[in-house]
């Protein structure tokens, strides 16, 4: 009885993982880029990078979610619920990630900006080669919080009808009346899963950590 | 900046007239047909009306019931697990081709969707806890004062929230709940003292859970059960009250009730 409680809620597991594998790297791109765009774009690209920032994080995950599937997806483009889900909780991931990464490429001293143009290197290579660097590492810490909350918001994809690993407990709980296993279950394998994660990031922030980064 | 504005409300209009031009012509029987599959939608947390069963498969007498259709109209059924919530959204959309999860016709909805015929009759229920001394004769009144838990989006949601409208049952006496189940839990842990919901579930859940009574039952909101089909499709419902007519003229219906409610 246990264990079928637990396989069967395990199942949503790569529903889960596969969400946030998808929600993450598209909000990574897109939130280095619109940082990027923020810190070195000029005053209107600026403006639109932070007003983008500002709409999706005042907008709540679930509304985004309704919109790209119910609304947009079928007339603009074709999404299946796991692509719609996964994209909208990307493009909200992708403000919050363009908020620690522009933190992180303030934090390089604007000295060093100066320093890479006096010997010679043009302005996109000493973002490339200096200040891109540095600015990672430094974000590694605040990203693996993010990426925390991308893995826990993943449930709300069962909203569009994908059946996660919250769906599951859920449909456990009314089916054999025993909610305390059920969601003990998804809690157990949510922790698992946030702990993993944290610990893999951790471990990259301290293998790659520079000589010269305060601690 | 003036560009910028410009620009915005450009995306504005446009999305607008996305969104009002919306919505499939010409009946999806035929698409379905070639596919050989439709899809329905259900919200699989309703036992005995449609549920996860021990080795994880979508069943109930909803689910067979729907299941038997398909296979009278040749094609396969592909089952869309959703909120209940999110059920109405998903036929008016287009994601998925009808909806049977226990739904009862009500104007509000009739305005978006289609309904079948007929399926089956159902009942509301009160529900207390085993040692509560409460009794309701004339639900109308003899609810007002008690601290009431009902489902989202139900007609039992559309009868208590008439009430509060009215002025009749004070607005914080009411308590809505994504599901079922969490109302019956909330009901053992007095938080509230009388749950409103079908009686067939309320039955189950009594059952199930224990230390619950039904106290009431008798049609006040619901009533007859009908599938969800789009808007306007009028050769899909034909296609689907054909196939429900034999199943009543034939007690397959009848047998299903047997299966799935009797004690």
């Amino acid at each position: 009885m246990l264990t079928d409680f637990f396989l069967y809620i395990a199942q949503g597991t790569a529903v889960t993982i596969g969400v946030t594998l998808v929600a993450l790297p598209f909000g990574l791109a897109v939130g280095l880029l619109l940082a990027l765009l923020y810190n070195y774009g000029g005053r209107w690209v600026s403006r639109a990078a932070g007003l983008y920032s500002l709409l999706m994080r005042g907008v709540p995950p679930v509304v985004l979610l309704f919109i790209l599937y119910f609304i947009l997806s079928g007339r603009l483009i074709n999404l299946s619920p796991f692509w719609a889900g996964s994209l909208s909780l990307g493009l909200v991931s992708s403000a919050y990630q363009m908020e620690i990464l522009r933190g992180a490429l303030a934090a390089v001293g604007a000295g060093q900006m100066t320093a890479a143009r006096a010997i010679g290197l043009t302005r996109l290579q000493a973002i490339r080669f200096v200040i891109l660097p540095q600015a990672i590492r430094l974000a590694i810490p605040p990203w693996s919080n993010e990426a925390s909350i991308v893995l826990k918001d993943s449930s709300l994809v069962y909203a569009l009808g994908v059946p996660e690993i919250l769906r599951r407990a859920q449909q456990l709980s009314a089916t054999t009346g025993q909610p305390f296993l059920a969601f003990g279950a998804a809690a157990l394998i949510y922790f698992a899963l946030v702990f993993l994660t944290n610990r893999a990031l951790d471990s990259l922030a301290e293998r790659t950590k520079l000589p010269t980064q305060p601690v | 900046m003036k560009r910028f504005w410009l620009w915005l409300s450009l995306v504005l209009v446009v999305s607008l007239l996305l969104t009002a031009c919306g919505g499939a012509g010409g009946s999806r029987l035929d698409a379905i047909k070639k596919a050989g599959v439709i899809k329905v939608g259900t919200s699989a947390d309703y036992p005995p009306f449609e549920f996860v069963d021990a080795s994880g498969n979508t069943t109930g007498f909803d689910v067979e019931l729907m299941n038997e259709i398909g296979k009278r109209l040749g094609v396969k059924v592909e089952w869309v697990d959703m909120p209940f919530d999110s059920l109405i959204a998903g036929v008016q959309e287009g994601k998925i081709d009808a909806a049977i999860a226990a739904f009862n016709y009500s104007e509000d909805r009739d305005k978006v969707v289609d309904f079948s015929e007929v399926y089956y009759t159902s009942e509301d229920a009160f529900t207390v806890v085993e040692s509560s001394s409460l009794a309701i004769n004339d639900p109308a009144s003899d609810i007002l004062n008690l601290k009431i838990g009902v489902q989202t989006g139900t007609t039992q949601d559309d009868w208590l929230t008439a009430l509060v409208d009215e002025g009749k049952l004070p607005a914080g006496n009411l308590s809505r709940y994504d599901r079922v189940d969490q109302i019956a839990l909330d009901l053992k842990n007095g938080r509230i003292e009388v749950m409103m919901s079908d009686a067939v579930p309320a039955e189950a859940l009594a059952r199930q859970l224990g230390g619950l009574k039904v106290i009431y039952k008798g049609v006040l909101s619901s009533g007859p059960m009908n599938i969800v089909l789009p808007e306007g499709d009028a050769e899909l419902a034909k296609a689907i009250n054909e196939v429900l007519a034999q199943l009543k003229a034939e007690g397959f219906i009848d047998r299903l009730a047997v299966k799935y409610f009797a004690e």
